[in-house]
Parts: C-alpha cells; sequence; structure tokens
C-alpha cells in the first residue's frame, strides 16, 4: 500500500491522508501524543493550517485535534493515496 | 456519609453540564488542596438516599502528567471515591474510551454515562448500548445532558448502586496480550511484596504504569521497602518487551488500550456518515485562511464592548451610588474619625469591590459562552503562532487583550489557559497591559503638560508601552523561572455545541461570587490600611475637627445663595482634607521613600513636594481611579473643571505648583503604568495562582521595571535636549 519512506507530518499539505508509523518525542509530549491516537498503523487527515500557517488542524480517530509545528515534526507518517 | 461519585471523563464531554443536572444549585466551588485546579461537588438526593458528586477535571487520561491529570488519578485512587461516574462523548467514543480503559483498572464500579448521544445519531452513528454494557462490565445510561434527557434513569441508577446492588457489573480488564500480561504478573508479584503498596492502590494499575515510564509511580516505588526487587523486574520487562515487540513500554500500552477502544467501537457503534458536519462547514468559514482573522478580532471587539462598554453602566450606577452615599453620610454625621472610617474608608472599599462585578461577570459570562460553545479552541487555534512567538499560548491573547479594559476580570480569564506555566506566566504579564483607570491619570497628566496632539500621542504611546512590554516579559519570564520543558501544544477542536444558558449563568454566578469571597476581602481590607496611613493622625486631632466644624458654621450662618455656600463649603472640605493628608503616615513615608523617587519625579531637586506624588502613587495601590481624586486632596484643587475653562483646578495647580516638567511628568506616567497591579488585580492573582508568592513577585517586578523604564525616560529624554 505504501512504499514510499516516512516523513514527519508537519511536511503534509491540507488534505494529505497519512498512516501514523512512529512517534519520536520523548517524555510528556510521546505520552499526550500517543493519550490522543498516534498509535502505530492509525489513519490521519490534514485538515488546515491556521491562517498565520502554524499550527496544523488534523482528524485522527474521528476527531479534531491542532498541533504546532514542533510536536508535528516529531511525528512520523507514511502518505497514503 | 453519603457515597462519594467521582465524575471522570474527557474535557468536551459536557460533563460539568451533566453535573449540573444533577446537582441542579446545590454545589460548591473550591480549590483542590495545594494546587489551582477548581474542584466543584455537589449532592442529590434520590428516593431517600443523598449522593455526593465530585466533579474531576477533565482529562484525557490519568498519565499523572499534569496538574488536572494528577488530582483526578489521585482522587480516583483514594478510599474516599467509592464510586466512578464515567462520561464518554458518545460522538467520539474511541478516543473517550481511552480514559475508560484506565478507570477500569483502578479497581471500583464504573458506571457510563453515553452523553450526547443525539449528537451522535445526527452523525449516523448509532450505539448498541446493551452490547456496550455487555463489553464495558457495568451500566450505560445515554444521556443528553443539556436537554436533561435520562438524568433521572442516572439518578435512579446511582442511588441503587449506592444500596449496594451490583447491577449489570462485572470485572472487565483491557488484554495486554500474552508478552505483557506475562512481565504485568510478574511486576504485580514483586508490588506485593510490600503490602502497604498493594493495599495502596491494585497492583495491576501501578505495573501497568511502572510499564509506562510514569514518574508518579515510580516515586511511589522508590518510597517502597520492595523498590529493588520491583525496579529490577521493572527493567527486565523492558529488557525482554522492547526488542520483542519493537516499541517500548509507554507506545504498548498505549496501543493496546486503543485497539481494546477501536474493537468495542467496532462492535457496538456504525460508522458515521461521510457528509460534512455542521462543525465542519462552520469552520471552513471561521477559521478560514483569509477570513478566520477578521471573524476573530470582530468577536473579540463585541466581547471588549459588551465588558467594558455596557458593562460600564452599571459600574457607573454603583460608583455614583456609594458616593452618594458618602456624601449622604458625610453631610449626616459629625466630622471625626468614625466618620471618616465610615465615609472614606469603608464605603469607598466595598464600593472597589463592587464595582468590579458588572464587569467580570459579564466578561466571564461570554468567556464561558465562548469556550461551551467550542470557539475558544479556533480562537487559540488562530493566534497561536503570534503568541508563541511571545512565549505564551494561543488562549493568552484574550486575557491579554482584556487586560486594556481591566485587568481584574482579564486575570480571571487566563483559567481557560489549561497548562500551568502559560497560565501563569500570561497572569502575570497582564498587569502591563494600560488598562482604562490608569488611562484617567494619563489624561489629568498629559492634558496638564502636553499639547493635546501631543497628550494623545504620549497616551497611545502608554498603551503600547504597556504591551510591548508585557511581550518582552513574557519572553523574558519563559525563558528564566519557567524555563522547564514546555508542555505540548496539543489541542482538541471539539465540535461546536449551542452552550445551554442555565451554565452559563451558573458559571457567572460563581465567579462573581468567588470574587466577592476571595478578593473582595483581600481588597477590603487593603483600602482600610490605605485609608489608615493617608487619615491618621490628622482625623484624631481635636482642634483640627473642632476649627473645621467652626469654619462651616460661620458659612452657614452667612446664609449666602445655595450654589455659593456649597462652593464654600466644599473647598473648606477640601482644605481640612488637605491638611489631614499632607501631615499624614503616608506623607512622611512619601517624605523618606522621596529621595528614592527622586532620579525619576526630581531630578534637578528643584521640588520640595515631590513627596506628594508619593501618597497618590500609595493610593494608586488601592486602585489607580483613586490617584486623580487623591492629588486633587493634596493639592487642594477640585478635579472638575468649572465651566468654560479647558483645565481643572488640578490640572492648573499641578502646572503652576508641584514643579513638574514635561519630562518628569511622563516620567510619572510611565511610571504610573507599570508600578504596581491595583489591589483587585494583586487579589485576583493570589487567589488563581494559589498563592502570595506570585502576587508579592509581580508587585515587586513592577516596581523595579516601573522605576527603571521610568528612569530611562528622564535620561533619555535630558539626552535629547527635553526638559
Amino acid at each position: 500500500m505504501t512504499q514510499n519512506l516516512p516523513i514527519s507530518l508537519s511536511l503534509l499539505q491540507p488534505g494529505d491522508q497519512a498512516e501514523v508509523v512512529l512517534v519520536q518525542a520523548h517524555g510528556q509530549v510521546r505520552q499526550r501524543l500517543l493519550e490522543m491516537g498516534f498509535i502505530r498503523g492509525v489513519r490521519l487527515r490534514v485538515e488546515k493550517l491556521a491562517p498565520l500557517g502554524d499550527p496544523m488542524e488534523l482528524v485522527i480517530k474521528g476527531y479534531h485535534l491542532s498541533l504546532r509545528r514542533e510536536e508535528s515534526a516529531c511525528i512520523l507518517v507514511n502518505r497514503v493515496a | 456519609m453519603p457515597m462519594v461519585i467521582a465524575l471522570a471523563g474527557n474535557p468536551n464531554c459536557g460533563k460539568t453540564t451533566l453535573f449540573n443536572a444533577l446537582t441542579g444549585a446545590r454545589h460548591h466551588v473550591g480549590n483542590w488542596p495545594g494546587v489551582t485546579v477548581e474542584r466543584r461537588s455537589g449532592t442529590f438526593e434520590h428516593e431517600g438516599s443523598t449522593l455526593e458528586v465530585v466533579d474531576l477535571p477533565g482529562t484525557y487520561s490519568l498519565a499523572a502528567r499534569s496538574e488536572d491529570e494528577r488530582v483526578a488519578a489521585q482522587f480516583l485512587a483514594a478510599p474516599e471515591a467509592d464510586l466512578v461516574l464515567n462520561v464518554l462523548d458518545a460522538s467520539n467514543l474511541e478516543r473517550n474510551l481511552y480514559l475508560s480503559t484506565q478507570l477500569l483498572e483502578l479497581g471500583k464500579p464504573v458506571v457510563f454515562v453515553l452523553n450526547m448521544v443525539d449528537d451522535a445519531e445526527n452523525r449516523g452513528v448509532q450505539i448498541d448500548v446493551p452490547a456496550l454494557e455487555m463489553l464495558l462490565g457495568g451500566p450505560v445510561i445515554p444521556t443528553v445532558g443539556n436537554r436533561e434527557q435520562g438524568i433521572t434513569d442516572l439518578k435512579a441508577m446511582l442511588a441503587a448502586m449506592a444500596r449496594g446492588e451490583q447491577l449489570r457489573c462485572r470485572r472487565i480488564t483491557v488484554d495486554y496480550g500474552h508478552d505483557i500480561e506475562g512481565e504485568l504478573t510478574k511486576l504485580e508479584a514483586e508490588i506485593c511484596r510490600d503490602e502497604r503498596l498493594e493495599a495502596s492502590m491494585p497492583p495491576r494499575w501501578l505495573a501497568l504504569q511502572l510499564l509506562e515510564n510514569n514518574a508518579d509511580a515510580k516515586r511511589r516505588v522508590t518510597e517502597s521497602h520492595a523498590s529493588e526487587a520491583i525496579s529490577h523486574q521493572l527493567s527486565r520487562s523492558f529488557a525482554f518487551l522492547e526488542p520483542h515487540l519493537g516499541a517500548d513500554g509507554a507506545t504498548l500500552v498505549a496501543e493496546r488500550r486503543y485497539g481494546f477502544a477501536h474493537g468495542l467501537v467496532k462492535e457496538v457503534a456504525t460508522a458515521p456518515d461521510d457528509r460534512l458536519t455542521p462543525t465542519s462547514r462552520l469552520d471552513a468559514v471561521l477559521t478560514n485562511r483569509v477570513a478566520g482573522i477578521p471573524i476573530f478580532l470582530g468577536v473579540l471587539a463585541l466581547v471588549y464592548s459588551l465588558s467594558f462598554i455596557l458593562g460600564k453602566i452599571p459600574q457607573d450606577w454603583i460608583a455614583e451610588g456609594f458616593k452618594a452615599l458618602a456624601g449622604f453620610a458625610a453631610a449626616r454625621l459629625p466630622a471625626g474619625e468614625l466618620t471618616s472610617l465610615l465615609v472614606d474608608g469603608v464605603i469607598p472599599g466595598v464600593s472597589a469591590v463592587i464595582v468590579f462585578m458588572p464587569v467580570i461577570m459579564i466578561l466571564m459570562g461570554c468567556i464561558a459562552f465562548l469556550e461551551d460553545t467550542g470557539y475558544m479552541a479556533r480562537a487559540a487555534f488562530i493566534m497561536d503562532r503570534l503568541m508563541h512567538l511571545m512565549g505564551l499560548h494561543g488562549k493568552s491573547f484574550i486575557p491579554l487583550i482584556m487586560g486594556s479594559g481591566c485587568n481584574v476580570p482579564a486575570i480571571q480569564a487566563a483559567r481557560t489557559i489549561e497548562n500551568r506555566q502559560d497560565r501563569l506566566i500570561t497572569m502575570l504579564v497582564t498587569p502591563l497591559v494600560s488598562c482604562s483607570a490608569r488611562l484617567q491619570v494619563y489624561i489629568v497628566i498629559a492634558g496638564t503638560f502636553f499639547t493635546p496632539v501631543k497628550a494623545a500621542l504620549a497616551i497611545i504611546a502608554m498603551h503600547f508601552l504597556g504591551l510591548g512590554l508585557a511581550v518582552v516579559m513574557g519572553r523574558v519570564l519563559r525563558s528564566s523561572l519557567f524555563s522547564g520543558p514546555s508542555t505540548p501544544f496539543v489541542m482538541e477542536l471539539p465540535p461546536y455545541r449551542l452552550p445551554v444558558m442555565k451554565a452559563t449563568l451558573i458559571h457567572m454566578w460563581e465567579k462573581g461570587s468567588i470574587f466577592l469571597t476571595r478578593a473582595g476581602t483581600t481588597i477590603f481590607a487593603g483600602a482600610t490600611l490605605v485609608w489608615f496611613l493617608s487619615r491618621y493622625p490628622g482625623i484624631a486631632n481635636r482642634q483640627w475637627t473642632a476649627e473645621y466644624q467652626q469654619q462651616r458654621q460661620a458659612v452657614q450662618v452667612l446664609n449666602l445663595p445655595p450654589s455659593e455656600s456649597e462652593e464654600r463649603l466644599r473647598s473648606l472640605q477640601l482644605m481640612h482634607e488637605s491638611r489631614i493628608v499632607n501631615t499624614s503616615l503616608a506623607a512622611r513615608l512619601g517624605q523618606k521613600v522621596e529621595p528614592l523617587l527622586r532620579p525619576i519625579l526630581d531630578p534637578d531637586h528643584k521640588r520640595p513636594e515631590a513627596w506628594k506624588d508619593v501618597i497618590a502613587l500609595t493610593a494608586g495601590f488601592v486602585a489607580k481611579e483613586i490617584v486623580v481624586s487623591t492629588m486633587a486632596v493634596i493639592h487642594q484643587a477640585s478635579e472638575e473643571p468649572k465651566t468654560g475653562e479647558l483645565l481643572s483646578p488640578l490640572q492648573v495647580a499641578l502646572r503652576d505648583g508641584s514643579g513638574l516638567t514635561p519630562l518628569t511628568a511622563l516620567a510619572f506616567m510611565v511610571f504610573t503604568l507599570i508600578y504596581t497591579p491595583c489591589l483587585g488585580t494583586i487579589a485576583m492573582i493570589r487567589r488563581e495562582a494559589g498563592s502570595w508568592k506570585w502576587a508579592i513577585f509581580t508587585v515587586g517586578y513592577g516596581l523595579a521595571l516601573g522605576w527603571g523604564l521610568a528612569w530611562l525616560t528622564v535620561v533619555a529624554g535630558r539626552w535629547m535636549g527635553f526638559a
């Protein structure tokens, strides 16, 4: 299904869909992201960027979440067509 | 003892609405011991049994990493909590069930509330309740909290549980898979070596937290005599699991929990429709790249005008009412200490408290409305980039802007910021934002010493200086006192919902009464103290009082026309008060302190009366509104301009008699902006930050920063050739 190398979530554009591969953060950030559903294999869709370009809004597990680039940069995903 | 029900759930799951529906008006708001998290508890009765409900802070998990989570996790594990009531948002079931998997591990009976089932049905999600009960091992009651549907069923169920009927309860645990379960069993065996540790919380729950690398759980273990054996087993478990399953403990546990939640949802609920939800359609406009910011600014302008323009009307009535009351009392009672205590101390003190109420209640109502609709999260989403550059959070924007109306409710508005560090920084810099009370001081001073155009420029400059300083201090605080690891910005954008009017009203009332009881007493005490400082010993001087009364009588027997008589009496009163204030403890203090302020207020040593400014500034500690009226008393000149004249007698006195120059007047304005927040703000910081420490810190840094910048103003001004 997905052959390309995983990329950072922060590189995705609005409308892109992806599957979570790995959360590279540590400590509190990592725990929080895991709890919010960033688990291996979970599908997400980038909804939009805030008017000033950051943070990003995405849909994961059926709800809407916003992430700053700092956090989205440490989530590796595989783009899904 | 009534049975205690702990109300747990995610943020935005309608928990508070449900709490209100259950307990009605019978609830109490306080703080959890040692932290600044609000604790709401209440009771309800059902068929003769009384039950107590404690509303826990909304959390996504019990990992105990934030203040909120720690409070929730500790209360749920404590013996006090008899039963857990887990509120689930039916339209977002999977993520809500993540917390449930943790609640089930606690070993206490859990009743589930499937809230907002109407929202879920609108999205095409049908939930099989009996199947959900089977899989969760506890009763599930569908409700629509904001329409109070299902509340009676819920009360009946809770009352039955209180009587000891374990209805539809089975022990359900998440299956973590063969490998993890094996390690959990080994860890549990080590934990059970210490009986006290075993009794303090279910061993399995502790073992899971250890596998997740939870700092609180690890701390608990270090206090145990079995700590070595447990740590040893833990490292062996990590050494086995991580290479074997290809991830660390935290990931593995989270994966299995979500696996459980995902499987459960697949089993009991139909998939939502693909069509656009009303929320997506609204967000297409409200967080639109182009329209998002203008709409947000519009909302902000509306909230601002409602609070500070509409709210000013009742505020003026209250202020006028108390002034009239003080005037009435002064005219009827004999001059002297007790009258002064009442007229100059108690009545203005009470007025200084009550006067905040309309603004606080309106602004808190607006903010509750924005939060309950879900727009607050969008506001933070829109502004976060800008605020993050300043070391703050997207949600700090609204308190900062509202600070320009009044700092007191602005500090209260910072409560919407979940993270404690972000909230503290916002509260500590908000007093730098120039409020409308300080504007009154600028108007008098700038109007006296500058031409109208320059005066307007100077006043605008003060506002920008305040905002700019808030930004700089935000960055400084972030990189000094709050340089610890910053918490992630992972913010849910909840679906838009229509708020319940009743909840908003309850919230407004709560905020207002908290202000009255907690901050009100501080303000009142401070106002009385400042009254004492500025009246004694002169007010107790019998001879002065007798002289004043003689002079009054002398005017009264002249039979002058009422207006002239009144004017003479007023100037007599001003003279009498001026004599008292200018010889008061505050004046002595002013003379003592004046050398410290000389570089900014009297750089040329040409102002023998610079100490009078210090009295006015001391009064400004209570409220900036009082600075001008105190100056009027000190300089024995009315603050009301005579008809047809541009400057008031006070302004003329300041211009001709005070020795202030345009440059020192500007320095005075700068100092007034920064030197200290008013008592209301200080009391509010104390209450919201949970300790006097931060309130005192705010005053201290304000004084230092204010002095420094006022001094710079003088130095830079002279260097540029101004006098």
